[in-house]
């Protein structure tokens, strides 16, 4: 029996911010989005979807007059991305 | 990048290119290793000569040495705190590196304290050879590398080595050799695949 694919990692661009961060400490929005080659506008979207979820943490500072954003990921996120994997290997061993 | 669903295989894909992404951040252009091993190779080489020549009295080289590592010591903290070009990205190796290094000047700075005040520098020395060793198997180790793992026991095998010579002079030989194998080739290694990484 197959667990559901977690539907807030099984979207192109927040597995995009998941699959960064996981190997981070933490990264500004800057780097996200230039890793992920994604808008502004959508990448604060799905990363404030991340954060509801409880997968990411956001810090917002002042950086020598200039607003920064911050992202890390949560242990609950690092527990949901390894779930995530896990299924996606069921999926993938049975399919072949 | 927008925000639609995939395909599992997708998913996988896209997984496999962000760790690799994040990965990148991890590497190290090797050029500190480089600086720091010629350093300790050159000083090691020139204490070694003068040792014949008579030239200088015996440590002048090493004392010289150890007013430029606390002058590149201060530029360092200096440019961290005050010129410090923002990382938009941390790792945990970065971090990691960051104490390392502290545990590793203060306690260089033991052992040279250590020979200020009667260890004997032919004994002195190889502690420091070992404390390369362990440096460079932490770092190598942190970042997979492994030029600088087989380095460090390399290294370590230099040091131990070293207790058992019978003049000054071969014992500048084994450390100049120490910063070539653990520093200077390892340094010179990373710096030729961070340049393929980045091209």
């Amino acid at each position: 029996m197959f667990k559901d694919l977690d539907p807030i990692l099984h979207s192109q661009l927040r597995l995009a911010v998941m699959s960064l961060l996981i190997g981070l400490k933490e990264a500004e929005f800057t780097y996200i989005k230039e890793k992920t080659n994604a808008t502004a506008g959508n990448l604060s979207v799905q990363i404030q979807k991340l954060k509801e979820a409880g997968y990411i943490d956001v810090m917002k500072q002042f950086k020598d007059n200039y607003p920064q954003t911050t992202c890390k990921i949560t242990s609950l996120g690092v527990k949901a991305f390894e779930d995530y994997v896990k299924n996606l290997q069921s999926y993938l061993s049975v399919k072949k | 990048m927008e925000e639609k669903n995939i395909s599992e295989q997708e998913s996988l894909l896209l997984i496999q290119q962000m760790i690799n992404t994040a990965k990148h951040e991890q590497k190290d252009d090797g050029k500190g290793w480089i600086l720091w091993g010629w350093l300790l190779f050159l000083v090691s080489l020139l204490t070694y000569i003068n040792l014949y020549t008579r030239w200088f009295s015996t440590y002048y080289f090493w004392s010289y040495f150890g007013i430029l590592s606390l002058l590149l010591l201060l530029y360092s903290v200096v440019k961290y705190y005050f010129f410090k070009r923002k990382e938009r990205a941390k790792t945990y190796t970065g971090e990691l590196f960051q104490k390392l290094n502290v545990g590793f000047f203060i306690t260089i700075m033991f052992i040279i304290f250590s020979m200020n005040i009667g260890l004997e520098p032919m004994k002195g020395f190889p502690l420091l050879i070992g404390l390369y060793g362990f440096w460079i198997l932490i770092y190598g180790t942190a970042l997979d590398f492994k030029p600088s793992i087989i380095a460090a026991y390399i290294t370590w095998a230099l040091g131990f080595a070293a207790f058992f010579v019978n003049s000054f002079a071969t014992t500048m030989i084994f450390h100049g050799l120490a910063a070539l194998v653990g520093y200077i080739i390892p340094g010179h290694i990373a710096n030729v695949e961070f340049k393929k990484l980045n091209r």
